[in-house]
């Protein structure tokens, strides 16, 4: 029993139906934002001025095979969000598409701006997402200079909060910089936007830090999400899983 | 029978104004200290609180938890709500038991409201039961100790919306008894 139930999830798109009606204006101008900003993008990976600039010239020959296998099997759909919580100690989000568009359970749900949640849930016309905002499961997360660590969330830290602990002492972390997701991960794509750290605790007793992080995406208001399905994921698990039963039984 | 049509309707007005209306608004009392919690306040107990005196216990049991398991299908808990629910249900006949003036059985045909047992008793027993049950979930959502500051401002700031949004429905669906 979940809100992706048929009858639960009914209200909750009736309720969604008004509610969005009031929240055109606020949705119109992320999306113009988000838009300009996958522009500013493109623009800079395509129509660099490879004369004038001798920085820009990219090994397009070795790279273009690489770079077809990183992004081309990454699918993105679009859904909307019918139900969104952000009080309880494992917060949910319905999203109106369900296993008839393709949504199916693990796959990740971001935001324009930064990462949401994942797939737990799917009926035929709607799914439930566990976002990240839970007490239950850590997500793997780098600083711009690679140093990998996980965040993770309390719920007393409220929605506007995640947090992250550095163990390495000489890493040096600045207020403002952005945290990642990795590519350990099998869920979300590596490089995706988390958050900007926002204040640096030492903890004293093992002389680690926590960072409070800002998540990038606005949990209080979420109007359009995109579900990533990643093609490769059962290949990856399965080589994986071999490897790991190999070394098992080598061990042996 | 015909009496009982009526707690049908209350049950989906209350469900759905909880549901449709106060699910979505995430209450922070106000935003300076950034630790507030962010809380929802649940008005469904009001449903159970509501119910006729002459229903017995077992009624109530199985009454609070259909409702419970309804708020937890829609919140996406794992039977937290219907825990609570099933708990301030049993609750109920004691706290009625030692607030009414008259014996429980003398009460026919009459359900707890303003005009049973007055302003001051009604909100005792709806204060009362509403901290239980808010405590209870509470605490089973939180689920440690370590933030214990958290959980009682939580409590406290869910208690008093509640009742405060509790005492707006009697005022508008209670009927006035007219004294002119």
């Amino acid at each position: 029993m979940n809100s992706a139930n048929l009858g639960v999830a009914f209200w909750y798109k009736k309720q969604s139906d008004v509610s969005y009606y009031f929240a055109l204006k606020e949705v119109n101008d992320s999306l113009l934002n988000e838009n300009t900003r996958l522009k500013r993008q493109l623009a800079a990976a395509t129509e660099s001025d490879v004369l004038k600039d001798s920085s820009v010239i990219r090994k397009e020959l070795v790279n273009d095979s690489v770079k077809s296998v990183q992004y081309a099997h990454y699918k993105y759909l679009q859904a909307r969000v019918v139900n969104n919580s952000i009080q309880a100690a494992s917060n949910f989000i319905t999203i109106n598409r369900g296993a008839k568009d393709g949504i199916e359970p693990n796959m990740a749900l971001v935001s324009g701006t930064g990462i949401v949640g994942r797939v737990t849930n799917v009926s035929t016309h709607f799914a439930t997402a566990l976002s990240i905002l839970n007490t239950k499961q850590s997500l793997s997360s780098k600083l711009k200079d690679g140093t990998s660590s996980f965040v993770y969330w309390e719920q007393a830290a409220g929605p506007d909060k995640l947090l992250m602990k550095i163990t390495q002492p000489e890493i040096k972390i600045h207020k403002g910089d952005s945290v990642f997701t990795t590519s350990y991960s099998t869920l979300f794509p590596a490089d995706m936007l988390i958050g900007t750290i926002q204040k640096v605790f030492i903890v004293k007793k093992d002389n680690s830090r926590l960072l409070h992080i800002k998540p990038a995406t606005n949990f209080r208001n979420m109007d359009y999400v995109y579900a990533i399905k990643n093609e490769f994921i059962e290949e990856r698990r399965r080589l994986e899983d071999t490897t790991q039963t190999q070394q098992a039984l080598q061990k042996k | 029978m015909i009496q009982y049509a009526k707690y049908l309707i209350q049950f989906f007005l209350i469900l759905l104004f909880q549901v449709i209306i106060l699910n979505n608004i995430f209450l922070n009392w106000w935003v300076v200290p950034a630790g507030f919690p962010v809380f929802v306040p649940y008005i469904y107990p009001l449903f159970i609180l509501l119910l006729p005196f002459e229903l017995p216990v077992w009624a109530l049991l199985i009454l609070g938890f259909v409702c419970g398991s309804v708020m937890d299908t829609f919140m996406n808990t794992p039977g937290m709500h219907a825990f609570a629910l099933v708990l301030i249900a049993y609750l109920r006949t004691n706290v009625l038991l030692a607030l009414l003036p008259r014996n429980i059985k003398e009460y026919k045909q009459e359900s707890p409201s303003i005009k049973s047992l007055g302003w001051s008793s009604f909100m005792i027993y709806t204060t009362f039961l509403i901290l239980i049950h808010h405590s209870v979930f509470y605490i089973i959502e939180l689920w440690s100790l370590n933030n214990i500051g958290y959980l009682m401002l939580k409590i406290l700031a869910s208690v008093i919306t509640t009742i405060l949004l509790i005492a707006v429905y009697l005022l508008l669906f209670s009927q006035r008894v007219s004294q002119r």
